[in-house]
């Protein structure tokens, strides 16, 4: 599974640390979780979408879904 | 003054307490084993130096769990592979040794489970060693 939270992090000049510290796990698990080497459980999926203010299913996302289909699947079918 | 500990703090205590434990476990054990080479003492002194190890492992396993318990789900998938690795290659370890001990006569002093259980730890961290890597 892919994922979009190195750029959110980035986005908020967040060290690898500050993001481990703010969900709760360690910084190696936010380095497998990036990398997509390892995918959250749900609870801390949704942590994570918290954290960040968006839905779990604009942060992650599986190899046939793009970053830009996974931001437009939120929306109502008649507007994407 | 404040008694009250960071959770950082408690983890760093519970991993000097687990270090303790070990060490002291694996100092009993072979403290045990030397003693035991001596035929000298009676059946109850050697029984019970026999079992002085016990109450450290216990701890030490105790605080594992403390510690496992207290991990994220990552660390715990890591320690999830690691059994994953450990458990069957001890199966075929000890699987491996029966069936040749049915063959030929293997030496008490390198094949008996006063041995073999070495093994068993060396597994688990070779699972650990593994799974790391795998996530790196």
């Amino acid at each position: 599974m892919r994922n979009r939270l190195k750029v959110l992090r980035a986005e908020r000049d967040w060290s690898q640390a500050d993001l481990a510290e703010r969900i709760g796990v360690s910084r190696q698990a936010v380095t497998a979780i990036e990398t997509g080497k390892y995918d959250p459980s749900l609870p801390l999926a949704l942590r994570i979408g918290r954290l960040f203010g968006q839905p779990v299913e604009r942060i992650f996302f599986d190899g046939e879904d793009e970053p830009a289909e996974a931001e437009r699947s939120h929306l109502p079918i008649a507007e994407r | 003054m404040s008694t009250e500990t960071s959770p950082a703090q408690r983890e760093r205590r519970g991993g000097y307490l687990l270090a303790v434990l070990t060490i002291l476990w694996i100092v009993t054990y072979f403290f045990a084993r030397g003693f035991l080479n001596d035929p000298g003492p009676s059946t109850a002194v050697r029984v019970a130096v026999a079992l002085l190890p016990i109450p450290f492992f216990a701890g030490a396993l105790w605080r594992f769990i403390g510690f496992l318990r207290a991990a994220d789900e990552f660390e715990r998938r890591i320690h999830l592979e690691a059994l994953a690795v450990a458990f069957p290659l001890t199966m075929l370890l000890l699987m491996i040794l029966a069936l040749l001990q049915r063959a030929v006569t293997l030496k008490f002093e390198d094949w008996s489970y006063a041995h073999v259980w070495y093994y068993l730890p060396i597994f688990y961290l070779g699972g650990l060693a593994l799974a790391r890597r795998r996530y790196q």
